[in-house]
């Protein structure tokens, strides 16, 4: 692998699965899924598998909900959707992430700018 | 918090809808998958590659399932189940240790809960009534040392003193527990027509208040029920009540003839209203009159106060104020209070004292924990031994990545499936149990209204001892998997070597251990056996064989003062001697052997003493013929004649041991004694001495006793006692008839031969120690199978070891010597440690029962001895075994 793929800090993939069904609106996993690698363009190491444990960690804090329903193409899958009280932590993390990543950036941005003098 | 709460409740369910929860999960995988596969079809692969491409982008399945698992669950009680599973499966698998090991910890926790059902009746039992531990019990301290000198009932002018002067109780009452009230018959009874003595307390209104109990039918006392003219009112125990009165509502009201005058009955209280310790039928007001205030009322000690505590008040303070009190009272009265201090108690605290069953209940639930002990140290060394056979298998898990934790905890879960069967088996021979001593702790009322159950303590002891015994049992094997050496297990060659040194080291402690525990349980209870023995098989001074006796209280109504009482006595004796078949008829104040009151007394020509210091003697007040019936030697001068009457000078009887120990065994006749005892303290002409009778039959000591003649003090209560030529019972009809014959309505309580009253008096001892008798030999029995097996699993592990021995030369007695070197050297050593413990048993006995005096230095001879035979042929079986060996079986034994 020349490029190595992002490796997911614990938490990231859940803030991800609730952004992406706060846009998306109703999704199954797979769709879950194959979103978050279609926004990131392939650069975050996903087992599709391992948003099933995510899920169901959501589910358990009341953020998402889930119903087994039928995809557009015919076939039996459970439907995940972001809650009331989901948007309401979707927006608190999001936060919490932005501020991180600029002080993030900052910081690093600082150290190269000390390299240079 | 809420969240969390929910969150807990969801994982909780979720562990325990696992199956269906995977099923799901499944299905969703399967949707997953076949989605992926659909849009890489559509993306134009192959179906094969397609299928491929979908299955490594979803990763893992089963690592997804296991995320997928944890982040739902409980990950340790998902294991914690994992390991219950596999460790019933285990068990399943090997029926015949499974039950050794259940069945030696269902004994252990059976005769633990058993016992415990004591505790929790005897000494567990909350007292009924409102915050019992906010009531104090007062009692006055004897100076003169005896049995329960600091539980001494206090005097009714030191209860109406108390009861002003005190600033730390907010209300006083006080009872006087024993008296005996005769109800005449009426009501419904098996004994109706025939008056019958009725346990009573005589209590101030405000008793049944300060408790915080009320009736269950009618009204408690009010205030001025105390007063004379207004005090014929009387209020039921539930059983009297239930018994004789058929629990009719309307008795409330209806008038009951009592002590031969008319009581109205207000009350009955409700059936959970009892006391330990004293089992009463009846209350009745007590009167305080102008009486009850003189001088001469101060001797008379017979009043229990309880009081409230003020709110805020400690337990400590009422103690200080209370000792101030008394000592106040020891300085204005110094003739009757001096050196006599005050002790407070709470309520609960004061009944368990005051029943005196504490010690016992100690030496049992020490004995049954050491049992619970062994029986723990067998079923570790079968986990153990069992260990030992699984060794390989575990060694191949830990290769295989399970963690040694998880191991460790498996084997401690094993464990606890063990504990857990074996406490439930225990709680059913403990129902038994607890039927069995229920049903032989019936010597006394007292006892026997205490009921014992397998309530929730029961329970919830038997669930803590069976944990106990689940981490105690697990502990050994586990610690030792934990160090389980994988390369040697897997090479096959385990058995090649010796067991490792910590392996055996284990072992040893554990030998050792059950040795010592034995012994010292063996020791104590052979040393209680033969204090109980020489107690039943002691020379009581008299003659116990074809006596009979009953108890008779004078009513004041009736029998208004001496001169009556004398008169009726001689009238009664007179009519006794009649009877045929009785040779001897004589009463008493005290019979012998039930332990008569102490008093203080002073010589003429003696130096006084102070009051603390006073000589003290045992007193009874017997009627002419007493010596003679009882069987009691005279030794010197005479006994009490019909010339000894009230008009006559005063004249005592003394025991030897009063003549050894007060007159230093000078000529006793002629010598003046005054007793603190009675209205107006004479002095006395010792007339004659008599020999030694023990005070109690349970004590084996002698203390110094003074006799007084009936005629010269009349006392209200006393005990009839009859020789009779043959079966002392046989006389029982006679007696009552006679009685009847001299007055109709005069009850006779407690009618029964001296034998049957000293097995009485021994109350619980004898049963007590038979049941020890029987704890002590389960733990030989266990101890001895302990020995065995643990011995023969080491040999086991060494036939190896013993095949190239024999290989090299060594004939089988080397063999047998060697094996059995290893099992004496533990059992010496055991027995050392269980030795030094027993050392200080009789010091503790002595200060737990009253007059058990034991020095027995052979059986710390005997009980070694045999435990040393015990583990000897526990050693030598497995020994001789091993010397049987054939070296070329061994050698290729794996």
């Amino acid at each position: 692998m020349a490029e190595s793929k992002l490796d997911l800090l614990q938490g990231t993939l859940d803030l991800m699965v609730l952004q992406t069904l706060a846009t998306m609106g109703e999704l199954h996993g797979y769709g879950i899924a194959r979103r978050i690698e279609q926004v990131s363009g392939d650069k975050v190491l996903l087992n599709q598998g391992t948003i099933y444990a995510s899920l169901v960690r959501l589910q358990q804090r009341g953020w998402i909900s889930a119903e087994w329903g039928t995809s557009s193409n015919n076939r039996k899958a459970k439907f995940y959707s972001i809650t009331r009280k989901g948007r309401k932590q979707l927006s608190e993390d999001a936060a919490h992430w932005q501020r991180l990543s600029s002080v993030m950036g900052r910081v690093l941005a600082m150290q190269d700018e000390g390299g240079d003098q | 918090m809420i969240d969390w709460l929910r969150q807990s409740l969801q994982r909780l369910r979720c562990v325990f809808r696992r199956d269906q929860l995977d099923h799901e999960l499944e299905a969703e995988f399967a949707a997953h998958l076949d989605l992926a596969i659909e849009e890489n079809l559509q993306r134009g692969m192959p179906a094969e590659e397609a299928r491929r491409q979908a299955l490594i982008r979803f990763g893992g399945a089963q690592q997804a399932k296991e995320e997928h698992r944890e982040a739902r669950g409980l990950p340790a009680l998902d294991i914690l189940f994992q390991d219950l599973r596999y460790a019933v499966r285990g068990l399943w698998k090997s029926p015949g240790f499974t039950t050794a090991a259940v069945l030696t910890l269902a004994l252990g926790i059976a005769v633990n809960a058993t016992m415990f059902s004591m505790v929790s009746a005897f000494l567990l039992r909350r007292p009924p009534g409102r915050e019992p531990n906010r009531v104090a019990v007062v009692t006055s301290v004897n100076p003169a040392s005896g049995f329960q000198a600091d539980a001494n009932p206090v005097s009714a002018p030191n209860y109406l003193a108390w009861r002003e002067a005190n600033d730390v109780f907010s209300e006083m009452a006080a009872a006087d527990q024993y008296r005996t009230v005769s109800m005449n018959g009426q009501g419904q009874s098996v004994t109706a027509g025939q008056p019958e003595a009725l346990r009573a307390a005589a209590v101030s209104p405000n008793y049944f208040s300060v408790l915080g109990v009320s009736p269950r039918l009618g009204r408690a006392f009010s205030d001025g029920e105390d007063q004379p003219g207004r005090d014929h009112v009387v209020i039921l125990s539930h059983e009297l009540w239930e018994q004789r009165f058929g629990s009719s509502d309307s008795l409330i009201g209806r008038t009951i003839r009592l002590d031969r005058e008319n009581y109205t009955v207000i009350g009955v209280m409700p059936a959970t209203f009892y006391l330990l310790g004293f089992p009463h039928q009846l209350w009745m007001p007590l009167t305080l009159t102008t009486a009850d205030q003189t001088a001469a009322a101060r001797k008379d000690r017979s009043l229990h106060l309880f009081a409230r505590l003020k709110s805020g008040v400690t337990l400590e303070q009422a103690r200080a104020e209370m000792v101030t009190l008394a000592r106040r009272a020891g300085e204005s009265f110094p003739e009757t209070d001096k050196g006599w201090d005050a002790a407070v108690r709470t309520l609960p605290d004061f009944l368990v004292y005051g029943f005196g069953i504490r010690g016992a209940i100690g030496v049992m639930m020490t004995t049954v924990g050491f049992v619970l002990l062994i029986a723990c140290a067998n079923v570790a060394g079968l986990l153990l031994t069992r260990a030992g056979g699984r060794r390989k298998e575990l060694a191949i898990r830990i290769t295989l990545g399970a963690g040694r934790l998880r191991i460790v905890r498996q084997l401690l879960t094993e464990g606890l499936v063990i504990a857990l069967l074996g406490g439930s088996v225990g709680l059913l021979l403990a129902y038994w149990g607890i039927h069995f001593i229920g049903a032989s702790l019936t010597f006394n009322e007292a006892i026997s209204a205490v009921p014992l159950s397998l309530d929730w303590n029961v329970l919830v002891f038997s669930m803590s001892v069976s944990l106990l015994c689940a981490v105690l049992c697990g502990l050994a094997p586990a610690l030792q998997a934990s160090r389980t050496d994988v390369n040697t297990h897997l090479k096959n060659e385990s058995r090649a070597a010796s067991p490792s040194r910590s392996h055996s080291r284990l072992r040893t402690v554990m030998v050792t251990g059950e040795i010592a525990l034995a012994l010292f349980l063996l020791v104590g209870t052979g040393l209680l056996f033969r204090g109980i023995f020489l107690i039943e098989h002691q020379n009581l001074g008299f003659r116990a064989a074809h006596l009979l006796t009953a108890g008779v209280t004078l009513d004041k109504a009736t029998y208004k003062d001496s001169a009556e009482r004398s008169l009726f006595v001689r009238n009664l004796i007179a009519r006794l001697k009649d009877v045929p078949g009785a040779d001897a008829v004589a009463i008493g104040s005290d019979l012998p052997a039930t332990g008569p009151d102490s008093v203080t007394l002073r010589i003429k020509g003696q130096l006084e003493l102070p009051a603390n210091q006073r000589l003290t003697a045992l007193d009874s007040v017997v009627s002419m013929d007493y010596f003679e019936t009882a069987g009691i030697p005279l030794l010197h001068g005479r006994t009490f004649t019909e010339t000894d009457n009230g008009t006559s000078p005063r004249v005592v009887v003394v025991n030897e041991k009063f003549v050894h120990r007060h007159l230093q065994d000078q000529e006793p006749l002629g010598k003046q004694i005054q007793l603190d005892a009675g209205a107006t303290p004479q002095w006395s002409e010792i007339v004659g001495v008599v020999g030694n009778v023990k005070s109690y039959s349970e004590a084996s000591r002698d203390d110094p006793q003074v006799y007084e003649a009936f005629p010269q003090r009349p006392v209200p209560s006393f005990s009839i006692m009859i020789r009779a030529s043959s079966d002392p019972n046989g006389l029982a009809s006679a007696l009552r008839n006679a009685v009847a014959q001299a007055d109709a309505d005069l009850p006779l309580a407690r009618m029964m031969s001296m034998p049957a009253l000293i097995e009485r008096q021994q109350g619980g001892d004898p049963v007590f120690v038979r049941v020890l008798g029987t704890f002590a030999f389960l733990a030989l029995v266990l101890a001895a199978i302990g020995i065995y097996g643990l011995i023969a699993y080491s040999v086991g592990q060494r036939t190896h070891e013993i095949g190239i021995r024999m290989a090299l030369g060594a004939k089988t007695p080397d063999v047998l010597r060697m094996v059995l070197r290893e099992g004496m050297k533990m059992t010496a050593i055991g027995a050392s440690i269980g030795l030094a413990m027993a050392l200080p048993l009789p010091k503790v006995f002595d200060a737990m029962f009253y007059g058990l005096h034991i020095r027995e230095p052979w059986l710390y001879a005997i009980v070694p001895a045999a435990i040393v035979a015990v583990a000897m042929l526990a050693t030598y079986m497995p020994a001789r075994r091993a010397s049987h060996v054939d070296p070329m079986v061994a050698l290729r034994q794996e």
